[in-house]
């Protein structure tokens, strides 16, 4: 009896063992779909072998596509238009993709396979973006949960992005990460120090890059980022300007600011700061600084709920409400938000009461 | 109660790397279904329902939004952020739509003590009284739950 027990279950591991090859043999010929041809912006093509995602493809060409979950689907980042080549929809797309995006064949990049010639359209700068390899420079505590990450680059050494724009940080394998995991940050430097990428990172409660970054990396350490990224960037006009931030959100402004007075660009610019209390305030001297340093700027930090030893004589209330009572008028200004899309939303309505039109509201939504 | 084949494959969904790296599950074996029944047992064994305790959520994280990305007092003894970072997760049981990473963090200045949830809890709380498993960096305890927000019956 047992015998023919044993036997049946040699029958079977062996049939195992058979379908497990029939399956790989079958994965390299019958699913090869050798050399396939993918066209970009009707201008670069680009011989590629076929079979992976469009994502990993582009990427092993240096092309990187924005995506935050490592091409999992999830995080809908990744997408690009497809005008011929692909199938239909996947459902993994589904959910990611609106009724517009699916008529203009918008695709996930992720979740498409290369199985034949294709013609994709992506923005132009995206072949300005690179990985890099680099090496953290220095840490510092900017408040009780944002620190400052300063990366010098070493491969390729020099960066050329635009102020407000952001880069991709990879987090590499750990305790709480079994695979190489990106996050997106804004660079706080500016464009200038084409040598170095400061971050400003705020811990999420449990999340796996910010964890790694505030509990785990260290001065010396090696890094690897890809970028610039994002449509953040000061747009040229003579229009007064009205920054609008919060917590981490002060890196993109601060580029832009520091960019402001390198360039002597200047425009008349106000820069409302919200935190709760003193101790969720940051950088402070060097935000004063550019009153100095720019010609007509003005630096208004604002506390929502100041405590007895703070000692604020400065403004207090939601930032919503600061602006309100500073901003004058909407007329021939234009404003730039980074922070939560409640922030957002909280502020677009109170600057379009003003008079700003909502096209020249600019936001770095973080979701 | 048995498990479904449909059960089946959103508890596939729910495991490492498919639609988070770490998935819904942490180093819970047991099947859907029972993680279901028993966080079930437990809401109700404390009085509770599931909507009781998505609709605090929710209302906290509403009237955390005013905060601005900072910290926020709501009542008397509770403190609540509303923050945001890039990206967008489905619901691992196939409803439409997408949730942003919204995080709401809530501290109990009483119980000195804090939890933190996102958009996509608030849902699955609501619409399937999911809690994730147990072992889950993200699993949300309901007894938790109820004692920092505060939740109320439903009376």
């Amino acid at each position: 009896m047992l015998n023919e027990l044993f036997q049946a279950v040699g029958i079977l591991s062996a049939i195992s063992a058979v379908l497990s090859l029939l399956m790989v043999i079958a994965d390299r010929t019958i699913a090869n779909y050798g050399e396939v041809t993918i066209t970009i912006n009707d201008e670069k093509k680009l011989t590629v072998q076929g079979g992976s995602t469009l994502l990993s493809t582009l990427m092993s060409e240096e092309i990187f596509i924005p995506s935050a979950c490592g091409g999992r689907g999830s995080c809908g980042f990744c997408k690009v238009r497809v005008l011929e080549g692909a199938g239909d929809t996947l459902p993994t797309e589904l959910p990611h993709l609106s009724e517009e995006e699916r008529r203009n064949s918008i695709r996930l990049s992720c979740q498409l396979k290369i199985k034949k010639d294709m013609k994709i359209e992506i923005p132009e700068e995206l072949f300005n973006v690179k990985q890099f390899r680099g090496v953290v420079a220095r840490i510092r505590d900017l408040t009780y949960d944002i620190k400052e990450i300063t990366i010098r680059l070493l491969e390729p050494a020099e960066i050329s992005f635009k102020a407000g724009q952001y880069v991709q940080l990879e987090t590499p394998e750990y305790e709480l990460a079994d695979e190489p995991v990106y996050r997106a940050y804004s660079v706080s430097s500016a464009p200038s120090r084409k040598d170095l990428v400061e971050l400003e990172i705020r811990r999420v409660p449990n999340g796996i890059c910010t964890t790694y970054v505030h509990d785990y990396l260290k001065e010396g350490d090696a890094v690897t980022l890809n970028g610039p990224y994002g449509e953040f960037y000061l747009r040229d006009s003579t229009r007064r300007i009205v920054f609008i931030a919060g917590g981490s959100g002060n890196a993109p402004i601060k580029s832009i600011l520091s960019d402001m007075a390198e360039k002597k660009i200047g425009r008349k610019a106000l820069y409302f700061f919200g935190a709760r209390t003193a101790k969720d305030l940051f950088l402070q001297e060097e935000m004063k600084a550019f009153e100095e340093q720019l010609s007509d700027f003005t630096y208004i930090p604002a506390l929502s709920e100041p405590v007895e030893e703070d000692n604020w004589g400065g403004e207090t209330g939601l930032i919503t409400d600061v602006i309100d009572r500073r901003l004058d008028t909407g007329e021939e200004t234009e404003a730039y938000l980074c922070g939560s899309p409640g922030m957002i939303a909280a502020c677009i309505k109170v600057l379009t009461a003003k008079g700003i039109p909502e096209e020249r509201i600019y936001y770095d939504k973080f979701a | 109660m048995k498990q479904t084949v449909q059960m089946d494959k959103i508890q596939a969904s729910m495991r490492r790397g498919v639609i988070t790296l770490e998935g819904f599950l942490g180093t819970d074996t047991r099947k859907l279904v029972d993680i279901l029944i028993d966080d079930d047992a437990e809401v109700r064994r404390l009085g509770m329902s599931h909507e009781a305790i998505a609709r605090r959520m929710l209302e906290l994280k509403q009237a955390g939004e005013a905060g601005l990305g900072e910290f926020v007092t709501v009542g008397e003894q509770l403190e609540v952020k509303v923050d945001a970072v890039r990206g967008k997760l489905p619901c691992p049981f196939g409803d439409p739509g997408i949730f942003g990473k919204v995080n709401t963090t809530v501290r109990n200045k009483k119980t000195k003590k804090e939890v933190t949830y996102t958009d996509l809890h608030i849902h699955m709380i609501w619409a399937h009284g999911f809690y994730e498993g147990k072992g889950s960096r993200f699993r949300l305890e309901p007894a938790e739950l109820i004692d920092i927000l505060e939740v109320k019956t439903d009376e």
